[in-house]
C-alpha cells in the first residue's frame, strides 16, 4: 500500500465535504454522481424500459437507410480560398470603450473560433471567456431578425426599407428644427468612426442632446486618476518585473481587458524553476481568480478597503520618512489582530520591494482608493519601473449619462438608443422605463429585441462585431480594426452605418466609413492595416504624470466599521458577472454553463456570503432570502455559502434575471417560443447612483424556501473514498510547497506519495518512438478564470446541457477546474487552489481495460482515443476512470440543431470534430484534430513538426500561460523543460496509470511574518522540511538552511 | 405506486412473439448476408448527376489531368469539385449551345451552385484527407478506379474501414512515385518491390490508430 503524507494540510472542495454532510456522502457513494434512488429505475420503470428496448430491437434495421449528400461548389472560387481549409483574419471585439484585438478562424466563410491577436501586446494570443464565447453569440438564433415596430408590447416585423421610409419623413422636420427634441443615448465607444459620425450627426442636428451610459464602466479609475494627477491617465503594470503585488479589490488575472497582459506578466514572474517568484497580496470582498492565486488574501468589506488604502498611505509614508497626506484612520477593523499583522507585514514588504512592487485597485473601488494607489506607487518608486501611464481619452463619466437623460426627458420628442439595454441596466433610482414610455418616438438599435426594445416604438437589428467594419482603442491605446468575417446574418447595421443613414451621408458602407474616419487615402495602406488588425505605432505614449495635492480622504462609518456581522449593517457588492458581464451575454449557453470560478455556480447568480455571516443571520445554504437596501429596494435571491467572502458582506452578480434575453437567458414575452423563466435574479433593482459598486446598511431576512443551485464543485470527485483517506490523498493531488521549502528540498514534491516500485501486470504494448504527446499544467499560474473551459467548448463542439442536467452532474465540459479550499477555517481558508483536470491520457488507462467494445483504445502516440461510433454507452470507462473526466451523452444534446429555427447555430460547430450523439461517451482528445492537421501539413511539406506547432485550444487561450502542450519525446521542447522540473508530478501516480498530464506543484511565496508557524512543524515529517522564508523583497531573510 | 397489470390484449403479443421467434434465424442470416454484400457498402453507387459530365471524355479521351479541375487535392482534405468557372473556361467557347450544359450556363448566369450528388460519401465521423494520400504517392485510381473510363462516375471500391486498413497496414501495395499519382494507366511490373522502396525512402508508416480518421 502506498503511504500518503498530508503534511498537516487540510483540503476540501465544499462546505458539504468540510462538514462531511450525509447528502454529500450519498452523492460520493453513487456510481455516476447521482444518488442511487434517482438514477436507478424502480420496478415499474424497469418494465417500461424493457418495452422500449424491445421496440428498439425491432427497429434495428432502420438505420441502414441513408441519405443522398449534395456538393455545392462555388460558382467563382476567390483566389486563395480552398474549400475546407481555415483562413485567419484579424479583427477586434469591443466591450465598452476598450477592444480586445483578435484573430478569427473562418472555415468556408463562417467564423468558428476566435483567439487573441498573436502579436498585439495586449493579448499575445490569449483571450478571455467573453471573446471565446462571442462566436456563439453571433450565431444566436434569438438575435433580432429584422427591424420591427413595437406598440404596447405587440411586435410587427418591418424591413429596412420601411424604416428608411419612416426615417425620411420623421427626421426631415427634426433636421429643419436643428435637432431640437432629438435625444441620443449611446454606449461608451473608443471608435474613431463612431466619433466622426457623432460629429457629423451633431453638425446636422446641432441642438440634439447626446448621452453616454455604461452600467459597467471605469469611472472610478478615471476619477481616481483625475484626483491624483488632475487628468485622466491609464495605468499600465509590468507584473513580470514586480516582486510584490498588492491588489486592492483588483483582479488583474481575470477582470477587464488589461487582464490578459497583466496575467501574462504575473505568470512570467511566477516560475520558481527559472527565476524568482513574486508575492501577491489580495485584499477583496469576494473571491476573485486573483484571490485564488494570492499568497496572502484578506477578505474585507469593499468600503473598508478604502480605509485600508488610507492606512497604507500613512504607514508607507511614515516608514519612508515622507510626510503623509493621510492620517491613520480610526477604523475598527484595523484593530483586529489578524488584519493588523497583515497590514504590518504588507507595509514592510512594499517598502522593501521599492521599485519592484505594484499596487493595483479594482474598478469597483472608489476614486479616492485609486488616487491613493497612484500615490503609493509613486512613493514606492514603482512608477517608471513596473508602472507606467498613458493618456486616457475615454469618457470619464459613463455612470450619470442615463440619469441626466431622464432629467431632461420632458424635452425629448425622439430618442435614439444606440446599442445597450438601459431599461434592464438602469439603477433603481433612475426610472428609465417610465421616461422612455413618455417619449413619442424611440428607436433602439440592438443585437436582440430585448427589454429596451419592448418599450421603444422602433427596433433595429445591430450587426455583431464579427459582421461589421469598425475600429476601437485597445487597452494600450493602439487603434485596432474590426472586419466582418461574414455578411450580417440578421440584416444588422453598425452604429456608424445607422448614423450615416440618419445624416444622409453620401458614404454608406461600413468599410468606406472606416477608411474615411481613419484618413486612409492609400487603398494599399488601408488593406495592410486591415490585414494586420492594428495601426502600427498607434499605442499611447508612455508618460509620467506629476502627482497633484491630495487632501485627506473622508471616511464614513461604513469605511471605519469592524469585522462583526450585523443585520441591517451588511454590505452588498454589485460586481459585473465574470461570465455575463453586465447581462449582455445572458443568452450565451457556453457562458451560462461555465462554472463560476469561486463556488462553481452555473445558470444562476446567488447571494454569496461566508458561512459565519450566514450563521449570524440565521440563513441556511441554498435558501431564499430577501435583500433590502437602506433605500428600501429589495430582491429575493438564493443564498449561497461562499468561503472567502468577507464577513458581513454579500456578493450579488449583475447580469442575471433578464426577462427578454432569449431562450437561454430568459424570455417572458413569448415570441416563437414558450415563455422561458429568467436565469437568476436582476440585482440592478438594488443599485443606485450612490451605491453603484457597494451598498452598505443592507438588511436581509431569510424566507426559508430551499432553492436548487446548480454548482459543479462536488461533482466528479477524484477521491470518492472515505473522508479520512480523502484527507490523506487530497494534499497529494494538490501539491504545494513554499519557495524556501522548494529551494531547500526540491525533491520533496515528487516524494509526496510513498509507494513500492510501480510494476505493471503486463508488458507495455506500445513503445512510443514517434511522437509522445503530453501536457503540463502549472498550478502556480492557473487562476481558474475559465477561459480554457469555454475555448474547449468552442473547439470541440461541447454541447450545452442546461441547469436541470447540471444539477444531475451531467455537464459535458471536457475540462473542469477543480477548486479546493485549504485550511481549518471555512470562513477564511488559508489558501484556495484551482486545478484544471481533463483526460490525463494515461499510458495504462483504466478506461481502456474495461471497455467491452474497444471504443476507447490507445494510439501509437499515447493518446487515449475515443471512437464514438463504436461506443455502446456501458459507461464502464467512466466508472473506472480515477480522474472522473469522462462525460456521457445522456440525451441527444444537439437535437435542437435539427430545427430550422436553429440553422445558424449549426454553423458554429467545428467541422473537424464529430458532433456526438446520445448514448456515447466523450472526453478530452488533446485536440487530436489539431495534432492531425499539423502532422499532415508537415509531412506534405516533407519536414518535421516544430515545437509549439501543435497547440491545444486551452493552451492557446490561457492568459497566464499555465498550460503547455507538446511532444515528450522532443528533449528541446518547452513541455519537457516544464515536465523535467522537480515540482512536476502526476495525479494519483500511485495507481500506476502513468498519466500524460503533468502538474507543476504550486510554490507559494509567503511573507515570513504571515506564514502559519504550525504548518512549518507539520511539514517537518519525512524529508520535507519546509521553512517559511521568502523570496523577493525581503532578501534579508534569505535561505537559512 | 399502483401495481401495473398488462391489459388483456397484450396476450396476443405472445403468439406474435412466438411467430417472430420462428423466423428469427432466417432474418439473421438474411441480415448478415445482405449487410456484407458489396452493394450494401455501396460499391457501384452511380447517381444521376445534374449534368451528364463524362470523365471518360474529359480525363480519358481529351487527357485532362485530374488536377485541372480538382485543384485542391494535394493541398487540402477535400479534392474540391471545381467551381462553375472551371467549366466555363472551355465551355464559354466550346459547345456553347449544348442542352446538356444548360445547368452550367444557368449557374454561371445566376451565380447559384450546380448541385452535384456526392458519389464517394464517407460517414461524417470519418475524416479522410486527400492531400495526405496524394503527396505520399497513392494514386487516384487506387481508390476511385479507372475514372478515365467512366462515362458516369461510380463508386469503385468499398470505402469501408476494413478496406482503408488493408492499405494502411500494407501501403506498399499502392504506392507510386508522386509524379504518377494522376496517371490512370500506371501499372508497374513489380508493384510490391517499388512500393516497398518508396515506402522506405519516404518513411511512410500510415497509422492505424482510431484518431487517425475519427476525431
Amino acid at each position: 500500500m502506498s503511504s500518503l503524507k498530508n503534511n498537516g494540510r487540510r483540503l476540501w472542495r465544499s462546505l458539504a465535504e468540510y462538514d462531511n454532510d450525509p447528502e454529500f456522502r450519498k452523492y460520493l457513494e453513487s456510481e455516476f454522481g447521482v444518488p442511487p434512488t434517482e438514477s436507478l429505475p424502480s420496478s415499474t420503470e424497469r418494465r417500461r424500459f424493457m418495452q422500449v428496448m424491445a421496440a428498439s430491437f425491432a427497429l434495428a434495421g432502420a438505420p441502414g437507410c441513408w441519405q443522398e449528400d449534395r456538393l455545392l461548389p462555388m460558382v467563382r472560387r476567390p483566389e486563395g480560398t480552398i474549400p475546407g481549409v481555415p483562413r485567419y483574419f484579424h479583427t477586434s471585439m469591443p466591450i465598452g470603450d476598450v477592444a480586445v484585438p483578435l484573430r478569427a478562424k473562418s472555415v468556408d466563410g463562417r467564423p468558428i473560433k476566435v483567439d487573441g491577436h498573436p502579436t498585439h501586446p495586449d493579448t499575445q494570443g490569449a483571450s478571455r471567456m467573453y471573446e471565446q464565447a462571442s462566436v456563439l453569440g453571433m450565431y444566436d438564433p434569438d438575435r433580432s431578425p429584422s427591424p420591427a415596430t413595437f406598440a404596447s408590447k405587440s411586435v410587427a416585423d418591418k424591413s429596412w426599407v420601411d424604416f428608411k421610409t419612416f426615417a425620411l419623413q420623421h427626421f426631415a422636420p427634426l433636421r429643419s428644427a436643428g435637432g431640437s427634441g432629438l435625444f441620443v443615448l449611446a454606449t461608451a465607444s473608443s471608435s474613431k468612426t463612431t466619433a466622426e459620425m457623432k460629429t457629423r450627426f451633431l453638425q446636422q442636428y446641432p441642438r440634439a442632446r447626446w448621452f453616454e451610459y455604461e452600467p459597467v464602466n471605469r469611472d472610478n479609475s478615471r476619477g481616481g486618476s483625475k484626483l491624483a494627477f488632475g487628468e485622466t491617465y491609464r495605468a499600465h503594470y509590468d507584473l513580470s518585473q514586480a516582486r510584490v503585488i498588492l491588489c486592492l479589490d483588483a483582479d488583474p488575472l481575470a477582470s477587464g481587458p488589461e487582464s490578459l497582459t497583466l496575467a501574462r506578466g504575473f505568470g512570467q514572474g511566477r516560475d520558481p524553476d527559472h527565476g524568482p517568484v513574486n508575492r501577491v497580496y489580495s485584499v477583496e470582498s469576494s473571491l476573485s481568480p486573483t484571490g485564488i492565486q494570492a499568497d496572502h488574501r484578506l477578505a474585507l468589506r469593499g468600503a473598508q478597503i478604502k480605509a485600508l488604502a488610507v492606512a497604507l498611505e500613512a504607514q508607507v509614508s511614515q516608514l519612508l520618512g515622507i510626510p503623509a497626506t493621510q492620517a491613520p484612520p480610526p477604523a475598527a477593523f484595523l484593530k483586529d489582530a489578524k488584519v493588523a499583522k497583515f497590514v504590518a507585514a504588507l507595509v514592510k514588504d512594499l517598502v522593501a520591494a521599492k521599485g519592484k512592487g505594484a499596487v493595483l485597485a479594482g474598478d469597483q473601488q472608489s476614486p479616492e482608493t485609486h488616487a491613493l494607489v497612484h500615490r503609493l506607487n509613486q512613493l514606492l518608486g514603482n512608477v517608471g519601473a513596473t508602472v507606467s501611464y498613458t493618456k486616457d481619452e475615454g469618457n470619464p463619466d459613463l455612470r450619470s449619462g442615463l440619469s441626466q437623460l431622464v432629467k431632461e426627458i420632458g424635452q425629448a420628442k425622439t430618442l435614439l438608443i444606440l446599442d445597450g439595454n438601459p431599461v434592464y441596466t438602469a439603477s433603481v433610482d433612475v426610472d428609465f422605463a417610465k421616461a422612455l414610455a413618455s417619449v413619442p418616438t424611440s428607436i433602439h438599435l440592438g443585437l436582440y429585441r430585448d427589454e429596451t426594445s419592448q418599450l421603444c416604438t422602433w427596433h433595429l437589428p445591430l450587426a455583431h462585431y464579427l459582421e461589421s467594419w469598425g475600429d476601437a482603442k485597445s487597452f494600450d491605446g493602439s487603434t485596432v480594426l474590426a472586419q466582418p468575417l461574414i455578411a450580417p446574418l440578421y440584416e444588422g447595421m453598425s452604429v456608424a452605418e445607422l448614423l450615416a443613414l440618419l445624416t444622409r451621408d453620401s458614404v454608406k458602407q461600413g468599410r468606406a466609413l472606416l477608411q474615411r474616419a481613419l484618413g486612409f487615402t492609400d487603398e494599399k495602406a488601408f488593406e495592410r492595416a486591415i490585414h494586420d488588425g492594428v495601426i502600427p505605432g498607434s499605442a499611447g505614449a508612455r508618460v509620467q504624470p506629476e502627482l497633484g495635492e491630495l487632501g485627506p480622504v473622508a471616511l464614513g462609518p461604513a469605511e471605519l466599521s469592524g469585522l462583526e456581522v450585523q443585520n441591517s449593517k451588511l454590505e452588498v457588492s454589485f460586481l459585473p458577472c465574470s461570465k455575463l458581464h453586465d447581462g449582455r451575454y445572458a443568452n450565451n449557453g457556453w457562458l451560462q454553463e461555465a462554472p463560476e470560478h469561486g463556488m462553481k455556480l452555473t445558470w444562476d447568480n446567488a447571494a454569496f456570503m461566508s458561512p459565519k455571516t450566514a450563521a449570524a443571520l440565521g440563513i441556511e445554504d441554498c435558501t431564499l432570502i430577501e435583500v433590502t437596501t437602506a433605500a428600501g429596494a429589495s430582491v429575493r435571491v438564493p443564498a449561497l455559502m461562499a468561503p472567502g467572502q468577507a464577513p458581513g458582506t454579500i456578493k450579488l452578480a449583475l447580469g442575471y434575471g433578464r426577462t427578454d434575453a432569449g431562450i437561454v437567458g430568459g424570455a417572458t414575452n413569448p415570441r416563437d417560443w414558450d415563455p422561458v423563466e429568467p436565469v437568476g435574479v436582476n440585482v440592478y433593482k438594488l443599485r443606485t447612483l450612490q451605491s453603484w459598486d457597494y451598498a452598505s446598511d443592507v438588511k436581509v431576512s431569510p424566507l426559508g424556501t430551499k432553492v436548487k443551485l446548480a454548482t459543479t464543485q462536488d461533482k466528479h470527485p477524484m477521491e470518492p473514498s472515505g473522508r479520512e483517506t480523502t484527507q490523506e490523498r487530497l494534499p497529494t493531488i494538490v501539491r504545494q510547497d513554499t519557495v524556501a521549502g522548494y529551494r531547500a528540498h526540491p525533491e520533496a514534491i515528487k516524494h509526496a506519495v510513498h509507494h513500492p516500485p510501480l510494476e505493471s501486470l503486463w508488458k507495455d504494448p506500445v513503445q512510443y518512438d514517434g511522437h509522445k504527446w503530453g501536457m503540463a499544467i502549472d498550478l502556480n499560474k492557473c487562476s481558474g478564470c475559465n477561459a480554457c473551459v469555454v475555448a474547449c467548448n468552442s473547439e470541440n463542439n461541447v454541447p450545452v446541457v442546461g441547469k436541470s442536467q447540471v444539477l444531475m452532474g451531467r455537464e459535458m465540459h471536457w475540462m473542469r477546474i477543480d477548486r479546493y479550499f485549504e485550511g481549518e477555517d471555512p470562513d477564511e481558508p488559508d489558501q484556495i487552489h484551482a486545478q484544471p483536470v481533463m483526460c490525463q491520457h494515461c499510458e495504462h488507462a483504466p478506461c481502456e481495460q474495461v471497455c467491452p467494445v474497444g471504443a476507447t483504445v490507445h494510439s501509437s502516440e499515447g493518446l487515449n482515443d475515443m471512437a464514438y461510433n463504436r461506443c455502446i454507452g456501458t459507461r464502464y470507462c467512466s466508472n473506472n476512470c480515477p480522474y472522473k473526466v469522462r462525460r456521457f451523452n445522456y440525451f441527444n444534446y444537439t437535437k435542437h440543431l435539427e430545427s430550422p429555427r436553429n440553422k445558424t447555430l449549426r454553423m458554429v460547430q467545428n467541422p473537424e470534430v464529430t458532433v456526438r450523439f446520445r448514448g456515447v461517451m466523450e472526453k478530452c482528445s488533446f485536440c487530436v484534430q489539431r495534432i492531425q492537421e499539423v502532422k499532415i501539413h508537415a509531412k506534405n511539406e516533407g519536414r518535421a513538426i516544430q515545437d509549439q506547432e501543435v497547440r491545444s485550444a486551452c493552451q492557446d487561450v490561457c492568459p497566464t500561460q499555465a498550460i503547455e502542450f507538446g511532444d515528450l519525446n522532443d528533449p528541446k521542447s518547452q513541455l519537457v523543460k516544464k515536465t523535467s522540473a522537480n515540482r512536476s508530478y502526476h495525479l494519483l501516480q500511485e495507481l500506476n496509470n502513468r498519466p500524460r498530464v503533468n502538474y507543476l506543484a504550486r510554490i507559494t511565496n509567503p511573507h515570513p511574518d504571515l506564514a502559519p508557524a504550525a504548518k512549518a512543524d507539520a511539514q517537518g515529517g519525512g524529508h520535507n522540511k519546509s521553512t517559511t522564508s521568502s523570496e523577493g523583497s525581503s532578501t534579508g531573510h534569505g535561505d537559512n538552511h | 405506486m399502483e401495481r401495473f397489470v398488462f391489459p388483456r390484449w397484450a396476450n396476443k403479443t405472445v403468439h406474435l412473439a412466438g411467430g417472430l421467434l420462428g423466423i428469427a434465424p432466417l432474418y439473421l442470416v438474411g441480415l448478415v448476408w445482405y449487410g456484407a454484400a458489396p452493394t450494401a457498402v455501396t460499391v457501384g453507387y452511380m447517381p444521376e448527376q445534374p449534368v451528364p459530365y463524362s470523365h471518360a471524355l474529359h480525363a480519358g479521351e481529351l487527357g485532362l489531368d485530374c488536377r485541372y479541375c480538382h485543384t485542391t487535392v494535394d493541398k487540402a482534405a477535400f479534392a474540391a469539385i471545381p467551381p462553375t468557372e472551371t467549366c466555363m473556361n472551355c465551355h464559354a467557347r466550346v459547345k456553347t449551345k449544348s442542352a446538356k450544359l444548360e445547368p452550367i450556363r444557368e449557374s454561371w448566369q445566376t451565380g447559384k451552385s450546380v448541385e452535384w450528388i456526392k458519389v464517394h460519401d464517407l460517414p461524417d465521423y470519418a475524416y479522410f484527407n486527400h492531400s495526405a494520400h496524394v503527396t505520399r504517392g497513392v494514386g487516384c485510381a487506387s481508390c476511385h478506379g479507372r475514372v478515365d473510363q467512366m462515362e458516369v462516375v461510380y463508386q469503385h471500391e468499398e470505402l469501408s474501414m476494413g478496406w482503408c486498413l488493408d492499405c494502411h497496414r500494407a501501403p506498399e501495395k499502392h504506392l507510386r512515385p508522386v509524379s504518377e499519382v494522376t496517371n490512370m494507366q500506371w501499372a508497374p511490373s513489380d508493384q510490391l518491390a517499388l512500393g516497398a522502396a518508396l515506402r522506405k525512402q519516404k518513411n511512410i508508416n500510415p497509422p492505424t490508430d482510431c484518431s487517425t480518421c475519427h476525431r
